[in-house]
């Protein structure tokens, strides 16, 4: 062990350089490497989470687009439902009014043609009694003669006669 | 021009304890390491700036160096080390390029001196990455695994030497480690003394440039090799896993 005396090399002198390094090991896990470390950590984790966050919402928009455009479409096919279901209705409602009053003109035509026939019937029946009231009249004033309820059955009498 | 001398000069005692020129530098290093990690994460942020982003920028880089070649789990435990020696390695590297390095004299000798330029220090950084890494051996395997490398069961006479072969590569990896890091500073110490004292002005320069960057090449060589052989020991042998 000549060459290490030559060096200088002291038992007591590793020790206390190991002993050094052992506190500045200690004391640089503490306030250098732990810190860092933790904090380089938390940073990866933030930009992971910060880059998923990301990812995500342009899904959701992407997701958002899409629902809006598929409303828009169903609010589309649905106006145009609803456009065709009142034209049929429409359609329907002339239609039936159409019908109705056809109905209602026919119906009236009817009767219009029924009260003209019991007008006329009642017309000849009175033109009948008043006819009879007319040949008496004309008889009076042919003959100058009033003609009693006698006289009729008079002459009725004497028809019966003349025809049997 | 100055004397080289390879041994570490002693300022006093403080009781049993001699203090080294190197000695009261690392302490120097150390203090300067807590204060500045003290103050970049004193009010750390989710959003860095300045010093935060500075230090983060060298953890992360640090920690994902580990956590590719050791995997994530081995990673939470071998990180403080590594980077610390990386830390501690690289600061006093720098730490020992700025004036009054060996220039401010205290009783006779230089104040200041950099820090692995004494062997004391580089030694003892070794051994505790050996002694680190085969703690975590026998941690991660169990001891019978942990021993199995070192002495075959089988008692063939090629798997006893190439027991041995490993045995004796482990004491190599001290040596090597440490008389790596001790010889880069060292030489570049004298190499800057040498030049300074031929021409002091601007001529210097480059070298001081070039043990920059030895500095740091060092400290991320220490750094690494410990990675390594922490990562290689506390693995499966590949072998062992077949069978």
């Amino acid at each position: 062990m000549d060459i290490l005396n030559q060096f200088g090399v002291q038992p007591i002198l590793l020790a206390a350089q190991v002993v050094n390094f052992f506190i500045l090991l200690f004391i640089l896990k503490k306030l250098l490497y732990g810190p860092i470390l933790k904090v380089l950590e938390a940073r990866r984790k933030k930009i992971e989470e910060s880059l998923k966050n990301a990812e995500e919402i342009e899904k959701k928009l992407q997701e958002t687009d899409e629902q809006s455009e598929k409303i828009i479409a169903n609010t589309l096919q649905q106006s145009q439902k609803i456009l065709d279901e009142t034209k049929e209705a429409a359609a329907q409602i002339l239609e039936d009014a159409n019908n109705s009053a056809a109905n209602i003109i026919e119906r009236a035509h009817v009767q219009a043609l029924e009260a003209i026939k019991t007008e006329r019937i009642i017309l000849e029946r009175e033109t009948k009694e008043h006819l009879g009231d007319l040949v008496v009249l004309a008889f009076e004033k042919v003959t100058g003669k009033k003609v009693t309820r006698e006289d009729q059955e008079r002459m009725i009498e004497k028809e019966v006669r003349n025809l049997s | 021009m100055e004397q080289i001398v390879l041994k570490p000069e002693i300022l006093g005692f403080y009781k049993q304890l001699p203090i080294t020129n190197t000695l009261l530098v690392s302490w120097v290093a150390m203090i300067i390491l807590i204060i500045v990690s003290a103050v970049a994460t004193w009010r750390i942020k989710t959003i860095p700036s300045g010093l935060q982003n500075f230090l983060e920028m060298i953890v992360e880089f640090g920690y994902k160096t580990v956590e590719d070649l050791s995997g994530s789990k081995r990673a939470k435990v071998f990180f403080p080390i590594v980077m610390t020696f990386f830390l501690l390695i690289v600061t006093s590297n720098w730490l020992g390029l700025l004036p009054g390095f060996g220039t401010i004299k205290y009783g006779g000798e230089p104040l200041l001196r950099s820090i692995n330029s004494d062997l004391n220090m580089t030694l003892s950084l070794a051994l505790l990455s050996a002694v680190m890494t085969h703690f975590f051996a026998i941690y991660y395997l169990g001891l019978s695994n942990y021993l199995k490398r070192w002495f075959s069961l089988q008692f063939f006479p090629v798997f006893l030497f190439v027991g041995i072969l490993e045995i004796v590569s482990e004491f190599t990896k001290i040596v090597s480690l440490s008389f790596r890091l001790f010889g880069n500073i060292f030489a570049g110490e004298v190499v800057l003394s040498t030049v300074a004292s031929i021409f002091a002005f601007v001529v210097p320069l480059p070298f001081y440039f070039l043990e920059i960057i030895v500095g740091f090449v060092q400290a991320a060589v220490f750094m690494m090799l410990t990675l390594v052989f922490m990562v290689l020991l506390s693995e499966k042998h590949a072998t062992e896993e077949q069978r």
